[in-house]
């Protein structure tokens, strides 16, 4: 049993996700160990199957692992009720998607405020005018979904998980969606938001420019961790998913 | 099968569900449809074998034309004839109250009743009356009374028993026909029923009465039929009388099923917008447009083949199973048959219905661009406004029903229009109440937005759940509104009977003001004054409260009116001030003034302030006119005057009735007072107690049942509203599959994400109600002006709220099964739905 620097803000100990019974039954997940350090961005990578993410919806607490442990700060999450889970969502995570994910209906503003809504908190409006300059979106406040572009549309999408000040903000393909340009742009605020703001960040790709903005890359394989690249550059992340993929 | 087609029922096929969602009004509807098919099978099939009018052992029939005793004594003496029994009624007079004496055998087959207790009268000047008779009048057996036949003598008569008839009206008597013949009834019958010996040959006693009947004159001939004839022509009427009934449940069942059509139409719309993505690339690879539109027409023939056939079949089933049911229970019902022609026709329509249903949405799903493919599902929002086609379609019918609507207005009935055809006016208020329907579809998308504004405003103050609810049923306006006009024409229907129903309730309270201001009434007829004692003895009992004593006069004459006066005391019971009046008011009255009903004001050209001139027995009075009521006077008099006025017009100084109300309430208070009453003639049957309280109560009583039955056909179109609502809800949550995942996913709690649904769904139920209430209280009002009643405009704020509360509270629960479900699924595997 491997021990974690408390500088871990989440972290997964032999963490297996089976789903299905019986000859149908696969491990997506087989056994992961590996924490996600404070304040850093960390990117997740592997071939299509190889269980990044799972990963991800298990250390979001939108999941729930067959056996281990998912550790947020010191709080086990996996045997939470699900009651304590959408708590955690709510107050200690947020989410980036690689399709945005907006309510139609509501203004840009009302996304962006939606967690602290349903929290009935009020929003520190420092925060969120920084926060709003930050991301560009300033004028945009009053548009819904339809009127934004996506590169604008995901820009609110990280705005509405960072509201919250969330100790990790997870993103799944958040540049999926989107052209080379905003995808640049999204990817350039992540990165910002972790050096400048010391926001802890954990993202699914399996674009190597994308993982190039990390600090680190974990690498995923059927289920297991297949190694780790820190300060990755394109080429770096690209040679290892090769050997990955010659491997198996 | 084209191929289109067939990916269509390969997905339906892999959720066989989702298509009985869309068909589930449909579904409802056939089942209605078909079982009030079956109802009527089993009701006309409980009256034929209920009905005994001409009992079976009549064998032939002698009647319509001139019939007598005379007759009656041939035919009893024809070989062949066993018994012959003539029918004969006469009305008259107990006691002031009407009294029909019906001639009957009282023994043998050939008789209508049967003897409860006492004896059958076999002496002239005996009678026996029915239980309700008995508890009416307060006679008994040994009661004797004197009867008056119209022909001003009087009779002395004796009850010597009480009989059971079918029909008991309360004022019934039977005795053998010499009886009734003595009282003034002569040699006239009205027919003869003729029993025949056993074995006789029937054609030959036929032919031989008619050559009997035909020595009399042409113009009065009778005719002669066989009891069976007569009978089923009986049985007929009678399920004519269930066929009319029918007629009426089947305007509200066309109604249910139109409403069906609409929430079809509406859920077909929702499901093909689910696959637009599929047929925009089914599309793309090269799909036409004709044979994506036929194959989506197909899918709703289908549906409503399926679901036509399901309700039909589920009809059949309850049609059947419930008559057994309840003939356990006591209930004499016949079970129906297997009207097949009619299910067949039944599933028939739920085709054409669907079909029809089905056109509109298939022709926009069949336009989808191929590009739609490509699109991200995320970004395609719900338009929420109008074209101008719909503007147009919207606002040409709203301008016809208020032009129909101002006519009915401009033509308006005063309340002395003469001539006054009420069938046209309310025509027109229906076809003005249909186009601003027809609007209300059209234009329903624009409406959804101010009202959702005004009834999500406190919904939105409680926080992001109702604002996220409000947000979710604004943000498909177009759905809501097509889901919420359906419950919105349940609701007009609903408002309109309650609203009628409060002001024809207040009408009534009006008439009974006039007509049975008091629980009892005692009386000995017109022109018969009460014997000194008999208000003294009243107001000594402690079983009666309010005794007031009265006089009237049946006839003086105002101008050339001929009107009866009463001097009421109108302060003395509680129900006068119910009274309408049309003009000034009793209070003030004093001598040498006077209170005029309506008809004597009109006729006589009087308005408050004249001077009418009364004579009576004496006079003439001059006597100033202070109030004009609405309607008849109290006591159905002309005119309200003061005592010692009606003296001066003429009137004895003996009271002419008494009117007093029971001391204590509930049926037993009533029972003791009426006993109570009954007891100051001290057995002189000459004066009678009127139980002024009955006709109030089968009044009220008839109102109520007139409203359940109403509401209760009108529960069909809710119902189906309802299951559209229910539909819609459980289309919208599978649609919005992602949206629920992300709200859980950024820590929406189960609970609140069912909440939020919940109030989606009851949204649609207050959106439809306050359209409903905005449609349905108006058009109530014009309706009863135009029926031209004088009806008040009554406004039952409670009962409307009632309505409008149960309504909200069924479509919540129609939410919450697709509520409790969405808020099942996982986050990531909501998330993960296309």
């Amino acid at each position: 049993m491997q021990t974690y620097p408390p500088a871990a803000a989440v972290a997964a100990v032999d963490l297996v996700k089976v789903y299905g019974t019986g000859d149908t039954a696969v491990r997506a997940l087989d056994g992961v160990s590996v924490g996600f350090d404070r304040g850093r961005f960390t990117a997740i990578m592997g071939p299509s199957g190889s269980g990044k993410s799972t990963l991800m919806h298990c250390l979001a607490g939108l999941d729930t692992a067959t056996t281990g442990q998912v550790l947020l700060g010191g709080t086990d999450l996996t045997t939470r009720s699900d009651r304590v889970l959408t708590k955690v969502r709510r107050e200690r995570i947020g989410f980036v998607f690689q399709s945005f994910n907006l309510l139609p209906q509501l203004t840009a503003e009302r996304n962006i405020l939606l967690p602290l809504d349903l929290a009935g908190r009020r929003p520190d409006q420092e925060h969120l005018d920084r926060l709003v300059t930050t991301l560009g979106l300033a004028g945009r406040l009053g548009h819904r979904p339809s009127e934004l572009s996506g590169g604008q549309q995901q820009r609110v999408a990280l705005a509405r998980a960072l509201v919250t000040r969330p100790e990790v903000l997870f993103a799944d393909e958040p540049t999926g969606n989107l052209d080379s340009r905003s995808g640049a742009e999204v990817l350039g605020l992540l990165r910002d938001s972790a050096r400048d703001l010391g926001q802890t960040i954990v993202m699914v790709t399996h674009d190597p420019g994308a993982a190039a903005y990390a600090d680190r890359v974990v690498l995923l394989a059927d289920g297991r961790l297949a190694g780790e690249i820190h300060q990755p550059d394109i080429a770096s992340v690209t040679d290892a998913l090769q050997t990955l993929a010659s491997a198996r | 099968m084209n191929a289109v087609l067939r990916t269509q029922l390969a997905g339906v096929a892999r959720r066989p569900s989702r298509m009985l969602l869309t068909g589930l009004a449909i579904l409802v509807a056939s089942f209605v449809v078909y079982a009030t098919v079956l109802a009527q099978q089993i009701t006309v099939r409980s009256v034929l074998n209920g009905l005994s009018g001409t009992p079976e052992a009549v064998g032939l029939v002698v009647g319509n034309g001139e019939v007598d005793g005379d007759m009656l004594t041939a035919i009893s003496a024809l070989p062949g004839v066993a018994e012959a029994a003539g029918r004969v009624q006469i009305g008259s007079q107990v006691g002031g109250r009407y009294l029909n004496v019906s001639a009957d055998p009282g023994r043998g087959p050939l008789s209508l009743v049967a003897l409860a207790s006492g004896r059958y009268p076999s002496a002239a000047g005996e009678i026996a009356i029915t239980p309700r008779t008995a508890q009416l009048t307060g006679f008994a057996v040994g009661t004797s009374a004197d009867l008056d036949p119209g022909t001003g003598t009087k009779v002395p008569v004796t009850v010597v028993g009480l009989v059971t008839a079918r029909d008991d009206f309360g004022y019934d008597a039977y005795a053998p026909w010499t009886t009734v013949s003595a009282l003034g009834a002569g040699e006239r019958l009205n027919q003869i029923d003729v029993r025949l010996d056993p074995g006789a040959d029937p054609d030959a006693v036929r032919s031989r009465i008619d050559a009997l009947v035909a020595a009399a004159p042409a113009d009065g001939r009778p005719e002669v039929a066989t009891g069976a004839d007569v009978r089923l022509a009986e049985a007929r009427a009678a399920s004519a009388d269930v066929n009319s009934v029918f007629a009426v449940v089947g305007m509200f069942v066309a109604i249910a099923v139109a409403a069906a059509g609409l929430i079809a139409a509406s859920t077909f719309r929702i499901v093909f917008a689910q696959r637009m993505r599929q047929l925009a690339l089914l599309r793309a690879v090269g799909a036409g447009r004709g044979s994506t539109f036929r194959a989506l027409a197909t899918e709703g023939a289908l549906t409503g083949l399926l679901t036509g056939l399901t309700g039909v079949l589920a009809a059949l089933a309850v049609g059947h199973a419930l008559p057994p049911l309840l003939r356990a229970a006591g209930f004499t019902v016949a079970s129906p048959g297997f009207p097949v022609f009619r299910g067949i026709g039944t599933v028939l329509l739920a085709v054409v219905l669907t079909v029809v249903a089905v056109l509109a949405p298939a022709v926009s799903a069949s336009r989808v661009a191929p590009l739609e493919a490509l699109r991200s599902a995320s970004t395609t929002g719900a338009r929420t406004g109008i074209g101008v086609l719909r503007w147009i379609a919207g606002l040409l019918p709203l301008a016809g029903a208020v032009a129909v609507a101002a006519y009915v207005v401009a033509n308006l009935p005063g309340a002395d229009t003469e001539n006054y055809e009420v069938m046209p006016m309310l025509l027109a208020v229906v076809l003005s109440g249909t186009l601003a329907f027809i609007a209300l579809i059209a234009l329903g998308p624009v409406l959804v937005r101010p009202v959702l504004a005004l009834a999500g405003w406190p919904l939105r103050r409680l926080g992001p759940v109702g604002r996220l609810a409000v947000g979710g049923v604004g943000g498909s306006a177009r759905r809501a509104a097509a889901v919420s006009v359906v419950v919105a024409l349940g609701v007009t229907l609903v408002a309109g009977v309650l609203v009628g129903q409060a002001s024809m309730r207040v009408l009534m309270e009006r008439e009974t003001a006039a007509s049975a201001p008091a629980d009892f009434d005692l009386t000995g007829g017109d022109g018969v004054t009460l014997p000194d004692g008999f208000a003294e003895r009243a107001a000594r009992s402690g079983e009666l409260t309010r005794v007031t004593p009265y006089r009237r006069v049946s006839s003086v004459t105002v101008g050339d009116v001929d009107a009866p006066v009463t001097d009421v005391d109108t302060t003395a019971l509680p129900r006068f001030a119910d009274l309408d009046y049309h003009a000034g008011s009793a209070s003030g009255l004093g001598s040498g003034k006077v209170v005029v009903a309506r008809f004597v004001a009109d006729l006589a050209g009087l308005t408050v302030g004249d001077t009418a001139t009364v004579r009576g027995a004496k006079g003439p009075v001059p006597l100033v006119v202070i109030g004009v009521l609405s309607d008849m006077g109290p006591l159905h008099s002309g005119l309200l005057v003061t005592p010692e006025d009606l003296t001066r017009l003429g009137a004895p100084a003996a009271y002419s009735g008494i009117l007093a109300d029971a001391a204590h309430d509930g049926a037993e208070g009533r029972t003791e007072a009426l006993r109570a009453l009954r007891a100051v003639p001290a057995g002189d049957t000459a004066y009678s107690v009127d139980i002024l309280a009955d006709q109030r109560d089968q009044i009220e009583s008839g109102l109520r049942m007139v409203l359940a039955v109403a509401l209760g056909l009108i529960g069909l179109t809710v119902l189906i509203a309802v299951v559209g609502v229910g539909a819609t809800t459980a289309l919208s949550v599978v649609e919005r599959a992602r949206e629920s995942g992300l709200l859980r996913a950024i820590g929406m709690s189960r609970g609140a994400l069912r909440t939020m649904l919940t109030t989606e769904s009851a949204l649609y139920g207050v959106i439809g109600a306050v359209l409903g209430l905005a449609l349905g209280v108006p058009y109530a009002w014009l309706a009863l002006q135009a029926v031209g009643l004088n009806a008040p405009l009554a406004l039952p704020g409670w009962q409307l709220a009632a309505a409008f509360v149960a309504l909200v509270v069924l479509t919540a629960l129609a939410g919450v099964f697709p509520a409790r479900r969405a808020a099942r699924v996982s986050p990531v595997s909501a998330l993960g739905t296309e």
